[in-house]
Protein backbone atom coordinates (compact mmCIF):
# COMPACT_ATOMS: atom_id res chain seq x y z
CA UNK A 1 0.00 0.00 0.00
CA UNK A 2 2.49 2.31 0.95
CA UNK A 3 4.67 1.51 -1.84
CA UNK A 4 2.31 1.99 -4.47
CA UNK A 5 1.85 5.41 -2.78
CA UNK A 6 5.38 6.03 -3.08
CA UNK A 7 5.35 5.37 -6.43
CA UNK A 8 2.51 7.43 -7.63
CA UNK A 9 3.81 10.23 -5.37
CA UNK A 10 6.92 9.98 -7.13
CA UNK A 11 5.36 9.74 -10.84
CA UNK A 12 3.66 12.90 -9.34
CA UNK A 13 6.35 14.76 -8.96
CA UNK A 14 8.39 14.30 -12.14
CA UNK A 15 5.20 14.80 -14.45
CA UNK A 16 4.59 17.73 -12.30
CA UNK A 17 8.04 19.40 -13.32
CA UNK A 18 8.11 18.41 -16.58
CA UNK A 19 5.18 19.72 -17.49
CA UNK A 20 5.99 23.26 -18.09
CA UNK A 21 8.57 22.57 -20.49
CA UNK A 22 6.40 20.25 -21.84
CA UNK A 23 3.53 22.67 -22.73
CA UNK A 24 5.43 25.47 -24.01
CA UNK A 25 7.02 23.13 -26.61
CA UNK A 26 3.76 21.48 -27.49
CA UNK A 27 2.34 24.71 -27.72
CA UNK A 28 5.15 27.12 -29.74
CA UNK A 29 6.03 23.58 -31.85
CA UNK A 30 3.96 20.62 -32.02
CA UNK A 31 0.84 22.67 -32.01
CA UNK A 32 2.15 25.51 -35.25
CA UNK A 33 3.65 22.41 -36.96
CA UNK A 34 -0.02 20.34 -37.09
CA UNK A 35 -1.27 24.35 -38.35
CA UNK A 36 1.66 24.28 -40.73
CA UNK A 37 1.17 20.56 -42.54
CA UNK A 38 -2.63 20.82 -42.18
CA UNK A 39 -2.73 24.54 -44.27
CA UNK A 40 0.35 22.49 -46.81
CA UNK A 41 -2.78 21.09 -48.31
CA UNK A 42 -5.32 24.16 -47.72
CA UNK A 43 -5.68 27.01 -50.43
CA UNK A 44 -5.22 30.46 -47.94
CA UNK A 45 -4.93 33.19 -47.77
CA UNK A 46 -4.42 35.66 -45.27
CA UNK A 47 -5.82 38.88 -46.22
CA UNK A 48 -9.56 37.56 -47.62
CA UNK A 49 -9.62 35.21 -44.79
CA UNK A 50 -10.98 32.13 -47.62
CA UNK A 51 -9.43 28.62 -46.90
CA UNK A 52 -10.62 25.27 -49.13
CA UNK A 53 -9.27 21.57 -49.21
CA UNK A 54 -7.07 21.54 -52.54
CA UNK A 55 -5.12 18.56 -51.70
CA UNK A 56 -1.75 18.77 -53.43
CA UNK A 57 -2.30 21.23 -55.51
CA UNK A 58 0.02 23.82 -53.20
CA UNK A 59 2.79 21.13 -53.46
CA UNK A 60 2.62 20.42 -57.19
CA UNK A 61 2.41 24.17 -57.65
CA UNK A 62 5.53 24.76 -55.71
CA UNK A 63 7.26 21.94 -57.26
CA UNK A 64 7.16 23.59 -60.87
CA UNK A 65 7.55 27.30 -59.13
CA UNK A 66 11.24 28.61 -60.59
CA UNK A 67 11.54 30.66 -58.14
CA UNK A 68 11.18 27.99 -55.57
CA UNK A 69 13.49 25.82 -57.51
CA UNK A 70 15.71 28.32 -57.65
CA UNK A 71 15.93 29.00 -53.77
CA UNK A 72 15.74 25.49 -52.88
CA UNK A 73 18.72 24.52 -55.11
CA UNK A 74 20.57 28.01 -54.29
CA UNK A 75 20.08 26.53 -50.50
CA UNK A 76 22.04 23.66 -51.45
CA UNK A 77 24.85 25.15 -53.17
CA UNK A 78 25.02 27.37 -50.04
CA UNK A 79 24.44 24.69 -47.58
CA UNK A 80 27.36 22.40 -49.17
CA UNK A 81 29.52 24.71 -50.25
CA UNK A 82 30.10 26.78 -46.85
CA UNK A 83 30.32 23.24 -44.96
CA UNK A 84 32.77 21.77 -46.98
CA UNK A 85 35.25 24.86 -47.15
CA UNK A 86 34.96 25.87 -43.15
CA UNK A 87 35.16 22.07 -42.46
CA UNK A 88 38.28 21.58 -45.05
CA UNK A 89 40.22 24.79 -43.93
CA UNK A 90 39.20 24.11 -40.33
CA UNK A 91 40.96 20.69 -39.99
CA UNK A 92 44.27 22.14 -42.12
CA UNK A 93 44.36 25.17 -39.64
CA UNK A 94 44.20 22.80 -36.59
CA UNK A 95 46.62 20.01 -38.24
CA UNK A 96 48.98 23.41 -38.71
CA UNK A 97 48.50 24.81 -35.23
CA UNK A 98 48.48 21.54 -33.64
CA UNK A 99 50.88 20.84 -30.20
CA UNK A 100 52.43 23.74 -28.03
CA UNK A 101 53.66 27.01 -29.04
CA UNK A 102 54.19 30.42 -27.31
CA UNK A 103 50.97 32.17 -27.07
CA UNK A 104 48.81 29.25 -28.50
CA UNK A 105 45.39 30.02 -26.03
CA UNK A 106 45.72 33.80 -26.88
CA UNK A 107 45.94 32.84 -30.90
CA UNK A 108 43.00 30.40 -30.55
CA UNK A 109 40.67 33.11 -28.25
CA UNK A 110 41.46 35.64 -31.03
CA UNK A 111 40.59 33.60 -33.98
CA UNK A 112 37.06 32.33 -32.39
CA UNK A 113 35.89 36.42 -32.30
CA UNK A 114 34.21 35.95 -35.10
CA UNK A 115 31.91 32.99 -34.35
CA UNK A 116 31.01 35.04 -31.07
CA UNK A 117 29.57 38.15 -33.27
CA UNK A 118 25.64 38.81 -33.98
CA UNK A 119 24.45 37.74 -37.00
CA UNK A 120 23.76 40.95 -38.21
CA UNK A 121 26.71 42.80 -37.12
CA UNK A 122 28.67 40.28 -39.55
CA UNK A 123 25.97 41.25 -42.48
CA UNK A 124 27.09 45.15 -41.20
CA UNK A 125 30.56 45.15 -41.94
CA UNK A 126 30.55 42.94 -44.77
CA UNK A 127 27.95 45.45 -46.45
CA UNK A 128 30.42 47.86 -46.17
CA UNK A 129 33.76 46.01 -47.16
CA UNK A 130 31.42 44.37 -50.14
CA UNK A 131 30.03 48.18 -50.87
CA UNK A 132 30.89 48.62 -55.02
CA UNK A 133 32.01 51.84 -54.61
CA UNK A 134 33.66 53.05 -51.77
CA UNK A 135 33.73 49.58 -49.80
CA UNK A 136 37.41 48.37 -49.28
CA UNK A 137 37.60 45.09 -51.11
CA UNK A 138 36.96 46.94 -54.17
CA UNK A 139 39.28 49.57 -53.33
CA UNK A 140 42.24 47.43 -53.08
CA UNK A 141 41.28 45.66 -56.03
CA UNK A 142 41.43 48.84 -58.64
CA UNK A 143 44.54 49.87 -56.57
CA UNK A 144 46.17 46.46 -57.85
CA UNK A 145 45.20 47.34 -60.85
CA UNK A 146 41.71 45.25 -61.43
CA UNK A 147 38.16 45.56 -62.24
CA UNK A 148 36.36 46.18 -59.55
CA UNK A 149 34.02 43.43 -58.35
CA UNK A 150 29.80 43.52 -57.61
CA UNK A 151 30.24 41.61 -54.94
CA UNK A 152 26.55 41.80 -53.75
CA UNK A 153 24.87 43.29 -57.05
CA UNK A 154 26.77 40.47 -59.48
CA UNK A 155 24.09 37.91 -59.85
CA UNK A 156 26.46 35.02 -60.75
CA UNK A 157 28.78 36.12 -57.70
CA UNK A 158 26.24 37.41 -54.95
CA UNK A 159 25.73 33.94 -53.59
CA UNK A 160 29.56 33.48 -53.18
CA UNK A 161 29.94 36.32 -51.23
CA UNK A 162 27.56 36.08 -48.66
CA UNK A 163 29.13 31.90 -48.69
CA UNK A 164 32.45 34.16 -48.38
CA UNK A 165 31.01 35.99 -45.24
CA UNK A 166 29.80 32.31 -43.72
CA UNK A 167 33.37 31.09 -44.37
CA UNK A 168 34.80 33.44 -42.44
CA UNK A 169 32.61 33.54 -39.48
CA UNK A 170 32.48 29.90 -38.85
CA UNK A 171 35.57 28.60 -40.03
CA UNK A 172 36.73 29.51 -36.27
CA UNK A 173 34.31 26.60 -35.17
CA UNK A 174 35.13 24.20 -37.58
CA UNK A 175 38.96 25.01 -35.74
CA UNK A 176 38.35 24.64 -32.44
CA UNK A 177 36.10 21.67 -32.71
CA UNK A 178 38.74 19.81 -35.26
CA UNK A 179 41.72 20.92 -32.50
CA UNK A 180 39.43 19.55 -29.96
CA UNK A 181 39.20 16.38 -31.75
CA UNK A 182 43.21 16.33 -32.69
CA UNK A 183 44.97 17.11 -29.42
CA UNK A 184 42.42 14.78 -27.38
CA UNK A 185 44.74 11.71 -29.72
CA UNK A 186 47.46 9.96 -27.34
CA UNK A 187 50.96 11.07 -28.57
CA UNK A 188 52.00 7.30 -28.40
CA UNK A 189 49.47 6.68 -31.32
CA UNK A 190 51.98 8.87 -33.66
CA UNK A 191 55.35 8.26 -31.86
CA UNK A 192 54.70 4.38 -32.69
CA UNK A 193 53.72 5.40 -36.24
CA UNK A 194 57.35 7.47 -36.63
CA UNK A 195 59.28 4.71 -34.95
CA UNK A 196 57.64 2.60 -37.73
CA UNK A 197 58.54 4.92 -40.49
CA UNK A 198 55.57 6.57 -41.46
CA UNK A 199 56.19 9.32 -43.34
CA UNK A 200 53.91 12.67 -42.84
CA UNK A 201 51.22 11.96 -45.49
CA UNK A 202 51.29 8.29 -44.87
CA UNK A 203 50.16 9.51 -40.95
CA UNK A 204 47.52 11.81 -42.03
CA UNK A 205 45.78 9.81 -44.47
CA UNK A 206 46.35 6.42 -42.41
CA UNK A 207 46.15 7.09 -38.39
CA UNK A 208 44.76 11.07 -37.87
CA UNK A 209 41.94 11.71 -40.49
CA UNK A 210 40.48 7.66 -39.84
CA UNK A 211 40.75 8.55 -36.08
CA UNK A 212 39.10 11.41 -36.46
CA UNK A 213 36.66 11.02 -38.77
CA UNK A 214 33.01 10.53 -36.58
CA UNK A 215 34.45 14.15 -35.21
CA UNK A 216 34.38 15.17 -39.14
CA UNK A 217 31.41 13.62 -39.56
CA UNK A 218 29.56 15.16 -36.98
CA UNK A 219 30.90 18.49 -37.93
CA UNK A 220 29.69 18.21 -41.01
CA UNK A 221 26.25 17.88 -39.97
CA UNK A 222 26.19 20.68 -37.49
CA UNK A 223 27.65 23.04 -39.57
CA UNK A 224 24.98 21.51 -43.01
CA UNK A 225 22.14 22.12 -40.21
CA UNK A 226 22.77 25.38 -39.47
CA UNK A 227 23.84 26.84 -43.00
CA UNK A 228 20.51 25.24 -44.23
CA UNK A 229 18.91 27.66 -42.13
CA UNK A 230 20.32 30.45 -43.44
CA UNK A 231 17.84 33.83 -43.05
CA UNK A 232 19.43 37.03 -41.61
CA UNK A 233 22.90 36.72 -43.60
CA UNK A 234 20.91 36.90 -46.66
CA UNK A 235 18.05 39.20 -45.11
CA UNK A 236 20.39 41.83 -44.05
CA UNK A 237 23.02 41.68 -47.47
CA UNK A 238 21.54 41.08 -50.45
CA UNK A 239 17.74 40.60 -49.58
CA UNK A 240 17.56 37.53 -51.70
CA UNK A 241 18.58 39.57 -54.92
CA UNK A 242 19.75 40.71 -57.21
CA UNK A 243 16.55 39.27 -58.86
CA UNK A 244 16.67 35.45 -57.20
CA UNK A 245 20.20 35.40 -56.89
CA UNK A 246 20.31 34.53 -53.54
CA UNK A 247 16.96 33.42 -52.75
CA UNK A 248 16.89 30.82 -50.19
CA UNK A 249 14.09 28.60 -49.28
CA UNK A 250 13.80 30.62 -45.60
CA UNK A 251 13.67 33.32 -47.67
CA UNK A 252 10.94 31.95 -49.86
CA UNK A 253 8.97 30.81 -47.18
CA UNK A 254 8.94 34.39 -45.32
CA UNK A 255 7.93 36.28 -48.61
CA UNK A 256 5.31 34.12 -49.50
CA UNK A 257 3.51 34.29 -46.15
CA UNK A 258 4.20 37.77 -45.17
CA UNK A 259 4.67 39.49 -48.28
CA UNK A 260 2.15 37.74 -50.25
CA UNK A 261 -0.41 36.26 -48.01
CA UNK A 262 -0.40 33.04 -49.50
CA UNK A 263 -0.18 30.67 -46.56
CA UNK A 264 -0.93 27.51 -48.20
CA UNK A 265 2.03 27.95 -50.41
CA UNK A 266 4.38 29.15 -47.89
CA UNK A 267 3.47 26.02 -45.49
CA UNK A 268 3.87 23.75 -48.69
CA UNK A 269 7.01 25.28 -49.04
CA UNK A 270 7.78 25.34 -45.03
CA UNK A 271 7.13 21.09 -45.10
CA UNK A 272 9.05 20.51 -48.13
CA UNK A 273 12.29 22.26 -46.61
CA UNK A 274 11.10 20.11 -43.14
CA UNK A 275 11.32 17.15 -44.62
CA UNK A 276 14.85 18.03 -46.02
CA UNK A 277 16.26 18.78 -42.88
CA UNK A 278 14.91 15.46 -41.03
CA UNK A 279 15.94 13.67 -44.27
CA UNK A 280 19.70 15.05 -43.74
CA UNK A 281 19.66 14.25 -40.18
CA UNK A 282 18.60 11.00 -39.77
CA UNK A 283 22.29 9.86 -39.03
CA UNK A 284 22.96 12.90 -36.77
CA UNK A 285 19.98 11.84 -34.72
CA UNK A 286 21.15 8.43 -34.22
CA UNK A 287 24.54 9.33 -33.32
CA UNK A 288 23.14 11.87 -30.74
CA UNK A 289 21.10 9.31 -29.09
CA UNK A 290 23.60 6.63 -29.01
CA UNK A 291 24.43 6.12 -25.44
CA UNK A 292 28.04 4.87 -26.74
CA UNK A 293 28.79 8.51 -27.62
CA UNK A 294 28.04 9.96 -24.24
CA UNK B 1 60.18 12.63 -28.05
CA UNK B 2 58.80 13.43 -31.74
CA UNK B 3 56.31 15.92 -32.37
CA UNK B 4 53.46 15.11 -35.11
CA UNK B 5 53.75 18.25 -36.71
CA UNK B 6 57.41 20.13 -37.67
CA UNK B 7 55.85 22.94 -39.62
CA UNK B 8 56.39 24.85 -36.26
CA UNK B 9 60.06 25.43 -36.55
CA UNK B 10 59.24 26.74 -40.08
CA UNK B 11 60.21 30.13 -40.50
CA UNK B 12 56.56 30.15 -42.88
CA UNK B 13 54.72 29.42 -39.52
CA UNK B 14 54.52 32.78 -37.51
CA UNK B 15 54.02 34.24 -41.33
CA UNK B 16 50.90 32.17 -41.80
CA UNK B 17 49.70 32.62 -38.12
CA UNK B 18 50.02 36.70 -38.70
CA UNK B 19 47.89 36.44 -41.77
CA UNK B 20 45.65 33.88 -40.38
CA UNK B 21 44.94 36.27 -37.57
CA UNK B 22 44.73 39.53 -39.92
CA UNK B 23 41.56 37.91 -42.32
CA UNK B 24 40.42 36.85 -39.14
CA UNK B 25 40.45 40.16 -37.01
CA UNK B 26 40.27 43.05 -39.89
CA UNK B 27 36.58 43.10 -40.04
CA UNK B 28 36.36 43.56 -36.44
CA UNK B 29 38.80 46.15 -36.36
CA UNK B 30 37.46 47.84 -39.18
CA UNK B 31 34.24 47.94 -37.26
CA UNK B 32 35.83 49.56 -34.33
CA UNK B 33 37.86 51.70 -37.01
CA UNK B 34 35.02 52.67 -39.33
CA UNK B 35 32.72 54.00 -35.92
CA UNK B 36 35.47 56.64 -34.72
CA UNK B 37 35.49 58.26 -37.98
CA UNK B 38 33.38 61.19 -39.27
CA UNK B 39 30.86 60.77 -41.74
CA UNK B 40 32.66 62.71 -44.54
CA UNK B 41 35.59 60.46 -43.97
CA UNK B 42 33.30 57.26 -44.24
CA UNK B 43 32.37 58.10 -47.68
CA UNK B 44 35.47 58.82 -49.35
CA UNK B 45 36.54 57.03 -52.75
CA UNK B 46 39.79 55.73 -51.05
CA UNK B 47 39.24 54.53 -47.22
CA UNK B 48 41.36 55.51 -45.06
CA UNK B 49 43.11 52.67 -42.82
CA UNK B 50 42.51 54.56 -39.55
CA UNK B 51 40.68 57.81 -38.63
CA UNK B 52 42.63 60.64 -39.71
CA UNK B 53 40.28 62.83 -37.57
CA UNK B 54 39.06 60.76 -34.66
CA UNK B 55 35.31 61.35 -33.53
CA UNK B 56 33.12 60.07 -30.82
CA UNK B 57 30.34 61.77 -32.26
CA UNK B 58 28.88 58.54 -33.57
CA UNK B 59 28.50 56.96 -30.53
CA UNK B 60 26.82 60.47 -29.57
CA UNK B 61 24.49 60.37 -31.73
CA UNK B 62 24.00 56.47 -31.80
CA UNK B 63 23.16 56.64 -27.73
CA UNK B 64 21.10 59.69 -28.03
CA UNK B 65 19.25 58.62 -30.81
CA UNK B 66 17.96 55.92 -29.33
CA UNK B 67 20.03 53.23 -29.88
CA UNK B 68 20.41 53.25 -26.21
CA UNK B 69 16.67 52.00 -26.32
CA UNK B 70 17.57 49.44 -28.83
CA UNK B 71 20.54 48.18 -26.39
CA UNK B 72 18.17 48.34 -23.19
CA UNK B 73 15.91 45.91 -25.01
CA UNK B 74 18.01 43.62 -26.30
CA UNK B 75 19.41 43.18 -22.68
CA UNK B 76 15.73 42.96 -21.53
CA UNK B 77 14.70 39.75 -23.81
CA UNK B 78 17.84 37.71 -23.62
CA UNK B 79 18.00 38.00 -19.71
CA UNK B 80 14.50 37.03 -19.24
CA UNK B 81 14.31 34.00 -22.06
CA UNK B 82 17.34 32.92 -21.00
CA UNK B 83 15.95 33.08 -17.62
CA UNK B 84 12.61 31.20 -18.09
CA UNK B 85 14.52 28.92 -20.01
CA UNK B 86 16.75 27.57 -17.38
CA UNK B 87 14.10 27.83 -15.30
CA UNK B 88 11.81 25.16 -17.38
CA UNK B 89 14.66 23.28 -19.00
CA UNK B 90 16.37 22.58 -15.53
CA UNK B 91 13.09 20.79 -14.38
CA UNK B 92 12.20 18.80 -17.83
CA UNK B 93 15.71 17.42 -17.98
CA UNK B 94 15.66 16.54 -14.51
CA UNK B 95 12.91 14.52 -14.52
CA UNK B 96 13.89 13.59 -18.22
CA UNK B 97 17.16 11.75 -16.69
CA UNK B 98 15.79 10.74 -13.15
CA UNK B 99 12.26 9.06 -14.17
CA UNK B 100 10.91 6.98 -16.85
CA UNK B 101 7.86 8.06 -18.14
CA UNK B 102 5.90 5.55 -19.90
CA UNK B 103 5.50 4.66 -23.96
CA UNK B 104 9.31 5.40 -24.54
CA UNK B 105 8.56 9.23 -24.04
CA UNK B 106 11.77 10.37 -22.67
CA UNK B 107 13.27 9.70 -26.24
CA UNK B 108 10.45 11.24 -28.16
CA UNK B 109 10.76 14.20 -26.47
CA UNK B 110 14.40 14.19 -26.91
CA UNK B 111 14.10 13.18 -30.17
CA UNK B 112 11.56 16.29 -30.69
CA UNK B 113 13.84 18.76 -29.55
CA UNK B 114 16.64 17.62 -32.05
CA UNK B 115 14.12 18.17 -34.46
CA UNK B 116 13.26 21.28 -33.31
CA UNK B 117 16.56 22.39 -32.90
CA UNK B 118 17.25 22.22 -36.49
CA UNK B 119 14.07 23.46 -37.76
CA UNK B 120 14.45 26.58 -39.69
CA UNK B 121 12.73 29.10 -37.27
CA UNK B 122 10.69 30.76 -40.32
CA UNK B 123 9.14 27.64 -40.96
CA UNK B 124 6.86 27.99 -37.81
CA UNK B 125 6.17 31.87 -37.96
CA UNK B 126 2.79 31.44 -39.72
CA UNK B 127 0.95 29.99 -36.87
CA UNK B 128 2.89 31.91 -33.93
CA UNK B 129 2.07 35.03 -35.47
CA UNK B 130 -1.99 34.47 -35.77
CA UNK B 131 -1.26 32.74 -31.96
CA UNK B 132 0.38 35.57 -30.62
CA UNK B 133 -1.81 38.29 -32.47
CA UNK B 134 -4.88 36.44 -30.82
CA UNK B 135 -3.07 36.60 -27.31
CA UNK B 136 -2.00 40.59 -27.82
CA UNK B 137 1.62 39.49 -27.86
CA UNK B 138 2.41 41.09 -31.13
CA UNK B 139 4.38 44.38 -30.22
CA UNK B 140 5.39 43.58 -27.07
CA UNK B 141 8.72 42.32 -25.10
CA UNK B 142 7.03 39.80 -23.13
CA UNK B 143 5.57 38.06 -26.52
CA UNK B 144 9.14 38.27 -27.69
CA UNK B 145 10.58 36.47 -24.14
CA UNK B 146 8.12 33.39 -24.68
CA UNK B 147 8.88 33.29 -28.48
CA UNK B 148 12.52 33.33 -28.31
CA UNK B 149 11.48 29.50 -26.29
CA UNK B 150 11.81 28.23 -29.31
CA UNK B 151 15.51 28.67 -29.52
CA UNK B 152 16.56 28.64 -26.22
CA UNK B 153 14.65 25.92 -24.47
CA UNK B 154 15.20 23.19 -26.84
CA UNK B 155 18.85 24.25 -26.36
CA UNK B 156 18.75 24.50 -22.48
CA UNK B 157 16.76 20.80 -22.16
CA UNK B 158 19.83 19.61 -24.37
CA UNK B 159 22.50 20.76 -22.43
CA UNK B 160 21.20 20.32 -19.22
CA UNK B 161 19.98 17.10 -19.52
CA UNK B 162 24.22 16.16 -20.50
CA UNK B 163 25.07 18.08 -17.20
CA UNK B 164 22.22 16.25 -15.25
CA UNK B 165 23.05 12.59 -17.06
CA UNK B 166 26.60 12.76 -15.60
CA UNK B 167 25.69 13.08 -12.06
CA UNK B 168 26.46 10.07 -9.83
CA UNK B 169 23.34 9.01 -8.06
CA UNK B 170 24.68 8.85 -4.63
CA UNK B 171 23.99 11.92 -3.78
CA UNK B 172 20.69 12.11 -4.19
CA UNK B 173 20.03 8.45 -2.67
CA UNK B 174 21.90 9.29 0.80
CA UNK B 175 19.66 12.77 0.76
CA UNK B 176 16.50 10.84 0.44
CA UNK B 177 17.24 8.43 3.23
CA UNK B 178 17.86 11.45 5.42
CA UNK B 179 14.57 12.29 4.50
CA UNK B 180 14.78 14.86 2.69
CA UNK B 181 11.73 15.81 0.40
CA UNK B 182 12.30 15.90 -3.75
CA UNK B 183 11.98 19.82 -4.04
CA UNK B 184 14.54 19.98 -1.37
CA UNK B 185 16.94 17.50 -2.86
CA UNK B 186 16.58 19.15 -6.42
CA UNK B 187 17.28 22.60 -4.61
CA UNK B 188 19.68 21.61 -2.25
CA UNK B 189 21.60 18.84 -3.45
CA UNK B 190 21.10 18.57 -7.27
CA UNK B 191 21.31 22.37 -8.52
CA UNK B 192 24.55 23.08 -6.59
CA UNK B 193 26.25 20.22 -8.23
CA UNK B 194 25.71 21.21 -11.91
CA UNK B 195 25.83 24.72 -11.26
CA UNK B 196 28.66 25.12 -13.62
CA UNK B 197 26.65 23.39 -16.05
CA UNK B 198 23.72 25.44 -15.24
CA UNK B 199 26.14 28.75 -16.25
CA UNK B 200 27.44 27.68 -19.17
CA UNK B 201 24.20 26.50 -20.31
CA UNK B 202 23.12 30.17 -20.04
CA UNK B 203 25.77 31.42 -21.38
CA UNK B 204 25.41 29.74 -24.78
CA UNK B 205 21.68 30.35 -24.45
CA UNK B 206 22.41 34.28 -24.15
CA UNK B 207 24.25 34.16 -27.32
CA UNK B 208 21.47 32.47 -29.25
CA UNK B 209 19.27 34.85 -27.89
CA UNK B 210 21.48 37.97 -28.35
CA UNK B 211 21.50 37.23 -32.02
CA UNK B 212 17.94 36.50 -32.78
CA UNK B 213 16.54 38.68 -36.07
CA UNK B 214 13.30 36.48 -37.51
CA UNK B 215 10.99 36.78 -34.75
CA UNK B 216 11.88 40.04 -33.57
CA UNK B 217 11.30 41.67 -37.48
CA UNK B 218 8.19 40.00 -36.97
CA UNK B 219 6.81 40.49 -34.04
CA UNK B 220 7.81 44.49 -32.80
CA UNK B 221 6.73 47.11 -34.38
CA UNK B 222 6.99 49.98 -32.39
CA UNK B 223 10.77 51.61 -32.96
CA UNK B 224 11.32 51.90 -29.73
CA UNK B 225 10.82 48.32 -28.64
CA UNK B 226 13.21 47.41 -31.41
CA UNK B 227 15.83 45.16 -30.21
CA UNK B 228 19.96 46.08 -31.56
CA UNK B 229 19.81 43.49 -34.20
CA UNK B 230 16.23 45.13 -35.95
CA UNK B 231 18.22 48.57 -34.96
CA UNK B 232 21.18 47.42 -36.99
CA UNK B 233 19.24 46.26 -39.83
CA UNK B 234 17.25 49.18 -40.56
CA UNK B 235 20.35 51.32 -40.21
CA UNK B 236 21.67 49.05 -43.01
CA UNK B 237 18.46 49.89 -45.76
CA UNK B 238 18.00 52.88 -44.85
CA UNK B 239 20.66 55.07 -44.48
CA UNK B 240 23.19 53.05 -46.53
CA UNK B 241 26.43 55.33 -45.97
CA UNK B 242 25.85 56.21 -42.66
CA UNK B 243 28.11 53.66 -41.68
CA UNK B 244 29.83 55.36 -38.72
CA UNK B 245 26.80 54.99 -36.76
CA UNK B 246 26.15 51.64 -37.70
CA UNK B 247 29.73 50.42 -36.70
CA UNK B 248 28.56 52.67 -33.46
CA UNK B 249 25.95 49.98 -32.94
CA UNK B 250 27.62 47.30 -33.79
CA UNK B 251 30.03 47.60 -31.31
CA UNK B 252 27.70 47.73 -28.71
CA UNK B 253 25.94 44.67 -29.79
CA UNK B 254 29.26 43.14 -29.72
CA UNK B 255 30.51 44.45 -26.29
CA UNK B 256 27.82 42.25 -23.87
CA UNK B 257 28.80 39.09 -25.73
CA UNK B 258 32.54 39.30 -26.39
CA UNK B 259 33.70 38.77 -22.62
CA UNK B 260 32.54 35.30 -22.96
CA UNK B 261 35.28 34.44 -25.34
CA UNK B 262 37.16 32.86 -23.18
CA UNK B 263 34.64 30.56 -21.52
CA UNK B 264 33.45 29.81 -24.79
CA UNK B 265 36.53 28.29 -26.01
CA UNK B 266 36.81 26.09 -23.17
CA UNK B 267 33.78 25.38 -23.24
CA UNK B 268 34.42 23.92 -26.58
CA UNK B 269 37.39 22.77 -26.77
CA UNK B 270 36.01 20.09 -23.54
CA UNK B 271 32.61 19.50 -24.99
CA UNK B 272 34.67 18.50 -28.83
CA UNK B 273 37.20 16.22 -27.34
CA UNK B 274 36.98 12.88 -28.44
CA UNK B 275 37.40 11.18 -24.55
CA UNK B 276 40.53 9.31 -26.13
CA UNK B 277 42.80 10.96 -23.50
Amino acid sequence: MKSTGKTRGKALFYWSILLPALIVMLWLTLYPMITVFLTSFQNYNYISGRRSWIGLGNYRNILTDRVFLTSFWNTIVFCFSTTFLEVFLGTVLALVFYGNFRGKSVFTILLILPMMLSTMVVSAIWKTLFHYDIGLLNTILSSLGLARVGWLIDPHLALWSIVLVDVWQWTPFAFIVMQAGLSSIPQEVFEASVVDGASYRQRLFRITLPILRDQILILCLLRTIDTFKIFAKVFALTGGGPGNATETTSLFVYREAFQYFNLGRSSAASMITLSAVVLMSVFYLRKMLNPKEA
Amino acid sequence: MATYVTTKHSPLFPIFMILILVITLFPIYWIVVTSLKTPLENILPVPTLYPHKFTLENYHKVLFGGSLHNLWNSVFVTAASTLLSLALGFLSAYALVRYRFPLKFNVVFLVWIIIVKMLPPVVLAVPLYEMFAKMKLINNLWGLVLIFQVYTLPYCIWMLYGFLKSLPLEFEEAAEIDGASRLQIVRLIVFPLVQTGVIATAIFSIIVAWDEFLFSMLFIRSPELQTLPLAIVSYIGEFETLWGQLMAISVLAIIPIIVFVRFVYREMTSAYSLGLK
